[in-house]
């Protein structure tokens, strides 16, 4: 704290600029953060993380066990109908993959945009798009009628000279989550490296330092793989971020290429990009907020973390409901009946508790964030982000099935409410994600080990006015 | 290798493959009587690669049972069975007693699809639902299989003996045998009766319908000396007036009818005329549903109704008693009627419904009369008796007098189920009968409380033949032998029995064929033997000579027939249901599951109400949709002086306010796994021995709590649910015609130019070119009455799956015709349109740009194409489609079809799997056959009317018009160019290829308060 308050000390006096607040808490030193997060993988396995993980196991479990039964017998199983060919299945993929995007927008974007605060949970976070990305592809392979054909909907040759309809949205949306899901798992992995080294140096068992060993790429530390590492980050970073926007604008063109009032709309790309990443925060802060207590990160993970985190949310909770706006207005202004119906039927009709519950989440939720109080408050965030989950899951909700369940000929309109099947899917899908998270958050550095270092004070070159202040942290450092 | 060269090269051995399949050599199934005269060649290419791709099938079987029995000429076009290649063999359905021509498509021995004889009179190659769906009864597993003893299975010669002796102990102790049958058009049947019981003269024949009417036959037995039921020639109608009666809904004359009446609703704006239809009724019938006018009467007010046109027109009354009872508005009504009525002249015709009282017949005739609609070659052609529509009730009144009395030794059900239709007094009576027989399709309520139990033939598995109403002449003959091995016809188990008692009856060896054919070869005279060759091809002889009647109404006699004496208050009226009407095919997948055409409902009978009824019920708080929503399903108790039963409600706007209207037909016991449990038996609380008259509720208590959950296929739009006005099901009115106001039918585009007027959207790629065929429909729904013909057309065809109640309470009902059904005007009296939904192959298709593996493609014929090997499921195309004309199977449906189920498949269309999406496809199957045709013949184009889809041919209104909308002079194209042409959702761009005429009523007040449907 001294060195912090000596520099805060330097700034006030000389009135020009304000301090920014630490990233890191206590002042621990380099090996101080390499043993504290290292330890988390060599500590002993806790009953109550195995029984945590056992619980999450059996959700996950659950799930399978109704995706078998939805294979064997039948999409059947399911709630849907003739006019609503959707529920459940697409609104739990579009879900996912909006969780996801909060992952690669905090890797590639702020790491474009140097956000240092990012390094803290930028690993957990992508982690978090990975798992959340596999959820997805759970649900859009077995979605199908006959899911054994999946792979008729990639280009394969075949002796019948027959490809995909390049044209449909679904054939986009493939190569849009493949690319999405190979690009975030590799970024994520060459982000590993350099901690999974440091990992097969740290633990003790042999077996655990094979592993480590085998997938740290015989990393030394060298410059040489300093200089590759950062290059390939870089690059990979500049992959991701167009993704960050291209990933959620395919998976809303499922929607708006479609010709039904409350689908085609050209507001939808950005809509749902920004819906992503709002999703993901909340995700993430909810994850974030549990980790952050269970294995005691408050050092790395601090209360100004989660305010930008929370300011974010507020942003772009702010947007969607602009769009949500927007939607309402253009409905209007249009002129078309079609298109003015199913709105006042998404916000009057069978489902407004529905549409209610998205804007009471996403909108109204969001907006304690004005006060800083509010932005510090850990259980007050806690709560809001699960407010925000449940939010975007309904908006997808709501345009999925208000959309599909009166559309143009009143004699063909219908009703959906999902059947157990369905909910335990979407439970074991929490499962599968819950599960992957536990097992990456005990056996991966839960934070970038090399990274967090590489912003503690000190560990860049500092403005010679204060040449003294970083030969002192330097010190420390090494 | 192209066919020909295959053929050329092989023509030797394959003479021979032709001997092994049966085709030709008078040595295959058919044996006897075969008929061996080519009319067409057979020397075509294709149909020998046919037979070359059959051979293996021929040798197969060989070893396969095959029809067997007898002749089976054909009828037109091909005269040899080709393995591969379809047989139409025409023969005779007969619905209760009314005949109607029927064409069978046959498949390697198994018929597959019924569809209309078009030489037939009666219906003129269209179809009823109930005839077509008959052919999946032929194949219901549930039929009886064996011969019953007590309880145990027997022999059909023990059975056959076991009856006999029956009899014979009975006759010894001086005991009469009782045979009820079933109403039919057979003269042959009628004879082997009468044989029977001059061989065997303890015996009787009783005709013992579900569903006895004798109102009509008793005025027409005083007022014209014919005892029988007239059939009145809606066509020559300009206006008609129903009373109660459903011409177009529930009678088995339907099919005629509708196409009689339909034939007048095409007004142009150059030949402005078109029928007027007023209907007052209780119920809200199907005829209701397309009339110009509807009066909505209370049952009291009925025959005060009927009265009140007869006082109007001022004639010497026959109801002039009536008229104390009448309301003001009824009166009011009634003079509004026989204005309309007076200005048609000898053109108008009042109908009185079978709920009514021969009084009341009494006064449709005496109106008729006096409007001069009655007479040779007028509207009422007292000539046109239907056959065997003669007074029942004395017949079947003394039968049970005597089963009472216990003069009765035996009775035998011959396909009737009275212990499910008839009331109580016949069931006590029945059980003091000692020995009971059932000769039926099923295991049935009736056959249940029998002593012997002996399989009967399906009519496709049968001998017999059929008069029509105006003596049109038609054999049945079978397609198949019976699939029950061993076990004969209805009539031939009758002979059987007949002959262990009488063994000269009818000679050595006879059978039902024989005496058949012996009386028809009587009757067609010099050259016998040809032309009941030519009668079996064409499967109709028209009588040459014409038939004149002179009787003439003598109005005197009327008035002294009994009237109603239904008074005010809850009144029961129970009706046969539009799908299964009186309930002998209940245990039919495509009947039950066929949506009424006014209530969407499906699987079950309902108690409907009228809006105002719920609220008087307590079943509803007021009279608002949400409420009336909240009513269905309830569940009351209806009780009336014969029983009670509890039926769940539901609310259908334009009946009378103190109706309860349900179906019969349902509530089966015994029957089969389909029958069974769906719906409620409301026979047991109508009125006994005329199930169809209105009664008096005792009382309707709601029970508590219960809910019955209704499986409809509507959803929406059964009440007026604030959903607002939609441009989709467009009406006009006769005024609009003449005044060529056809401004409402063009498409609502948001974006119009100028003028207002649409312009055509621009598209940045040129449109297809479509050189060969390009196929299109027309829809006509000034002519659609909702009949249903074509929903079972389609499903037969083109092997649609039933999912059952379940399913369909889901929303995964599979029929690829949807008949919406959209009211307008008046919630308390409203008009309704139906607007048949398929598949609209849209040029512009959005289904199919949206499939990521690009399983639904667009031919170069502008067909929508569905592949269903490369659907993997995603249900895109169903969520983007606007129309929801798409079925996925989101179960396999087919996985339980028990055999022999599964023979009733048409084996040119693919039966789905689970997984898949399906749709119409403008029956692609039809039209690749009929262009192989024309190749055939050396035509490179097919000529409009070779390709008919399933529902074109059914369609007992001509509604539907299908062609090539390329040949500028096919029916088809000049149809779209109708200026009563709109396509719906037009607006989208999709570029339907479905053209709609719009509805027209020729009354502008119904239409008053909306240009369109809801």
């Amino acid at each position: 704290m001294s060195v912090i308050n000596q520099n805060k000390s330097v700034y006030l006096a000389e009135g020009q600029e304000l301090v920014r607040e630490p990233l890191v808490l206590g002042q621990p030193t380099m090996r101080d953060i390499t043993a504290r997060i290292a330890s988390i993988v060599e500590s002993k396995i806790s009953p109550k993380y195995l029984l945590t993980l056992a619980f999450t196991l059996t959700m996950a479990a659950w799930g399978l066990f109704a995706l078998y039964y939805t294979v064997t017998t039948g999409i059947g199983v399911w709630g849907l109908n003739n006019p609503i060919g959707w529920g459940w299945d697409i609104t739990n993929f579009v879900f996912w993959i909006g969780i996801g995007h909060a992952g690669t927008l905090i890797s590639a974007i702020l790491f474009l945009f140097r956000q240092k605060w990012r390094t803290a949970i930028n690993r957990s976070a992508e982690a978090m798009t990975i798992f959340a990305v596999i959820c997805a592809l759970t649900m859009v392979l077995t979605h199908t009628g006959r899911p054994w054909l999946f792979y008729w909907l990639l280009p394969n040759p075949n002796q019948m000279q027959m490809w995909i309809n390049f044209r449909s949205p679904l054939a986009w949306d493939v190569f849009a989550v493949n690319t999405y899901f190979a690009v975030s798992a590799l970024f994520w992995f060459v982000g590993l490296i350099p901690d999974l080294a440091t990992l097969r140096n740290y633990v003790k068992s042999d077996i655990a330092k094979k592993i480590y060993g085998v997938l740290s790429l015989g990393w030394t530390g060298s410059t040489r793989h300093w200089h590759h590492y950062e290059i390939a980050y870089m690059i990979l970073a500049g992959i991701s971020t167009p993704l960050v926007l291209s990933v959620h604008s395919v998976v809303s063109f499922d929607f708006t290429v479609g010709i039904l009032p409350g689908w085609h709309t050209t507001i939808f790309p950005p809509y749902f990009v920004a819906g992503a990443i709002f999703s993901g925060f909340g995700m993430v802060m909810t994850l974030l907020v549990i980790a952050r207590e269970i294995l005691d990160l408050k050092q790395f993970i601090t209360l100004k973390h989660l305010d930008n985190m929370n300011k974010i949310l507020l942003a772009t909770g702010m947007m969607v409901g602009y769009a949500y706006g927007m939607e309402l207005f253009i409905a209007w202004y249009s002129g078309s009946d079609w298109e003015l119906w199913v709105f006042i039927n998404r916000v009057m009709g069978d489902y407004a508790w529905a549409y209610w519950t998205m804007v009471l989440c996403n909108v109204i939720s969001p907006q304690v964030y004005w006060f800083r109080k509010n932005r510090r408050n850990v259980p007050l965030m806690f709560i809001i982000s699960i407010f925000v989950n449940i939010g975007m899951w309904f908006e997808r909700f709501t345009i999925i099935a208000t959309t599909l369940h009166h559309d143009f000929l009143p004699a063909s309109w219908g009703y959906y409410s999902p059947t157990w099947v369905e909910v335990s899917i979407f439970i074991g899908t929490f499962g599968i994600f819950l599960s992957l998270f536990l097992l990456f958050a005990k056996f991966v550095p839960v934070i970038a080990i090399a990274e967090i270092k590489s912003i503690m004070p000190g560990a860049q070159p500092a403005h010679h006015h204060h040449e003294h202040e970083s030969a002192k942290a330097g010190v420390t450092a090494h | 290798m192209s066919d020909r060269s295959l053929h050329d090269s092989n023509a030797g051995p394959w003479k021979s493959l032709d001997t092994l399949a049966g085709n030709g050599d008078g040595s295959g199934e058919f044996t006897e009587g075969t008929t061996t005269t080519a009319l067409t060649d057979t020397s075509v290419s294709r149909r020998g690669f046919m037979t070359l791709v059959s051979a293996s099938m021929a040798l197969t079987a060989a070893a396969c049972r095959r029809p067997e029995q007898k002749l089976v000429p054909t009828v037109k076009s091909i005269q040899t069975a080709t393995p591969g290649l379809p047989l139409e063999y025409a023969t005779t359905y007969t619905q209760r007693n009314v005949a109607y021509g029927a064409v069978v498509r046959s498949r390697e021995g198994r018929p597959v699809h019924v569809k209309g004889n078009a030489i037939h009179p009666s219906n003129c190659g269209t179809a009823s639902a109930e005839m077509q769906a008959t052919l999946l009864s032929l194949y219901d597993p549930d039929r009886i299989r064996r011969a019953r003893l007590g309880k145990g299975q027997a022999s059909y010669d023990s059975a056959v003996g076991k009856l006999s002796d029956a009899i014979a102990a009975a006759q010894a102790d001086g005991k009469q045998t009782l045979v009820f049958v079933d109403d039919h058009a057979s003269p042959s049947l009628s004879a082997l009766f009468a044989d029977i019981t001059t061989s065997l003269p303890s015996a009787r024949f009783i005709t013992l319908p579900a569903i006895v009417n004798d109102a009509p036959a008793i005025a027409n037995t005083a007022a014209l000396g014919i005892d029988g039921e007239i059939v009145p020639d809606l066509g020559k109608a300009r206006v008609i007036v129903c009373v109660d009666a459903d011409p177009l809904g529930s009678d088995p004359l339907a099919t005629h009818h509708t196409g009689r009446w339909a034939a007048w609703r095409t007004p142009t704006s150059d030949k402005p005329t078109m029928n007027t239809m007023i209907v007052a009724e209780a119920q809200y019938s199907l005829t209701g549903a397309n009339a110009d006018r509807r009066v909505r009467l209370h049952p009291s007010q009925l025959e005060a109704f009927l009265a009140g046109i007869e006082k109007a027109l001022g004639m010497s009354s026959v109801g002039a008693d009536l008229l104390a009872g009448a309301d003001a508005p009824t009166i009011a009504a009634a003079e509004q009627a026989a204005t309309t009525l007076k200005g048609a002249g000898s053109e108008a015709v009042v109908l009185a419904g079978r709920h009514l009282s021969p009084r009341a017949h009494g006064i449709a005739l005496a109106i008729n009369s006096a409007l001069g609609s009655v007479g040779a070659g007028k509207i009422v052609d007292p000539v046109n008796v239907l056959p065997n529509s003669g007074v029942k009730s004395k017949a079947i009144d003394d039968a049970v007098n005597a089963m009472t009395s216990g003069s009765v030794g035996v009775v035998v059900f011959a396909n009737v189920n009275p212990e499910y239709s008839a009331d109580r007094r016949f069931k006590a009576a029945l059980a003091k009968v000692p020995f009971r027989a059932a000769i039926n399709l099923y295991e049935d309520e009736t056959a249940t409380v029998c002593n012997v139990s002996i399989p009967a033939a399906h009519w496709l598995e049968s001998w017999g033949d059929a008069v029509a109403f105006d003596g049109t002449l038609s054999v049945r003959q079978p397609l198949i032998a019976p699939l029950n091995e061993g076990i004969p016809s209805l009539e031939d188990t009758l002979i059987n029995v007949t002959k262990r008692l009488v063994p000269t009856f009818l000679g050595e060896t006879a059978t039902y064929h024989d005496y058949v054919k012996a009386r028809w070869v009587s009757t067609l005279g010099n050259g016998a033997e040809g032309a009941w060759i030519k009668a079996l091809q064409d499967g109709v002889v028209i009588p040459t000579t014409p038939r004149v009647s002179a009787a003439s109404v003598n109005t005197a006699a009327l008035a002294s027939l009994p009237a109603s004496n239904i008074g005010k208050g809850q009144v029961l009226l129970t009706v046969p249901s539009l799908a299964l009407y009186d309930g002998a095919y209940a245990n039919n997948g495509w009947l039950m599951e066929l949506p009424d055409p006014v209530t969407k409902i499906t699987w079950d009978n309902v108690a409907l109400i009228s809006p105002a009824t719920a609220v008087k019920l307590g079943l509803a708080a007021t009279t608002d949709a949400k409420d009336l929503l909240k009513a269905n399903e309830k569940v009351v108790t209806i009780t009336t002086e014969h029983g009670g039963c509890d039926l769940p409600v539901w609310v259908q706007v334009g009946m009378a306010d103190d109706v309860i209207v349900t179906q019969l037909g349902y509530g089966h016991t015994a029957m089969g796994g389909v029958a069974r449990g769906a719906g409620v038996n409301v026979y047991p609380i109508a009125t006994p021995g005329s199930a169809v008259s209105y009664t008096s509720a005792k009382s309707v208590q709601t029970v508590a709590g219960a809910r019955y959950r209704i499986a409809t296929t509507q959803n929406h739009h059964t009440l007026d649910d604030g959903h607002g006005e939609r441009p989709v099901a467009k009406w006009l009115t006769l005024g609009d015609i003449k005044a060529k106001n056809f401004d409402s039918l063009n498409p609502h585009f948001y974006d119009a130019g100028d003028e207002g007027r649409f312009k055509r959207p621009l598209s940045i790629v040129n449109s297809y070119e479509y050189r060969g065929h390009r196929w299109g429909m027309v829809i006509d729904m000034s002519q659609c009455t909702g009949c249903s013909s074509c929903v079972v057309a389609c499903q037969s065809e083109n092997n649609i799956s039933v999912v059952g109640k379940d399913q369909v309470l889901r929303g995964r009902e599979m029929q690829w015709i949807r008949l919406d059904r959209y009211y307008t005007g008046d919630m308390e009296n409203p008009a309704s349109v139906t607007e048949p939904m398929l598949c609209q192959h849209c040029e512009n298709a959005p289904c199919e740009n949206v499939c990521p593996v690009a399983a639904t493609t667009h031919s170069p014929e502008g067909l929508n194409e569905m592949t269903y090997n490369r659907c993997v499921g995603t249900r895109y195309c169903l969520n983007n489609c606007p129309y929801k004309v798409r079925r996925f199977n989101f179960l396999n449906y087919n996985t339980d079809t028990r055999s022999p189920l599964d023979l009733a498949f048409n084996p040119d269309v693919t039966v789905r799997m689970r997984g898949i999406m399906e749709k119409c496809t403008f029956c692609v199957q039809r039209l690749h056959e009929a262009k192989w045709h024309a190749r055939d013949a050396g035509r490179a184009r097919v000529l409009d009317g070779e390709a008919r889809t399933a529902c074109q041919e059914a369609c007992p209104a001509g509604a539907i018009i299908f062609g090539d909308t390329n040949d500028k002079n096919s029916r088809v194209s000049k149809a779209r160019n109708s200026e009563r042409g709109f396509r719906v959702l037009a607006e989208l761009n999709v570029r339907p290829q479905v053209t709609y005429l719009a509805r027209v009523s020729s009354h502008d007040q119904v239409t008053e308060t909306a240009g369109h449907g809801h």
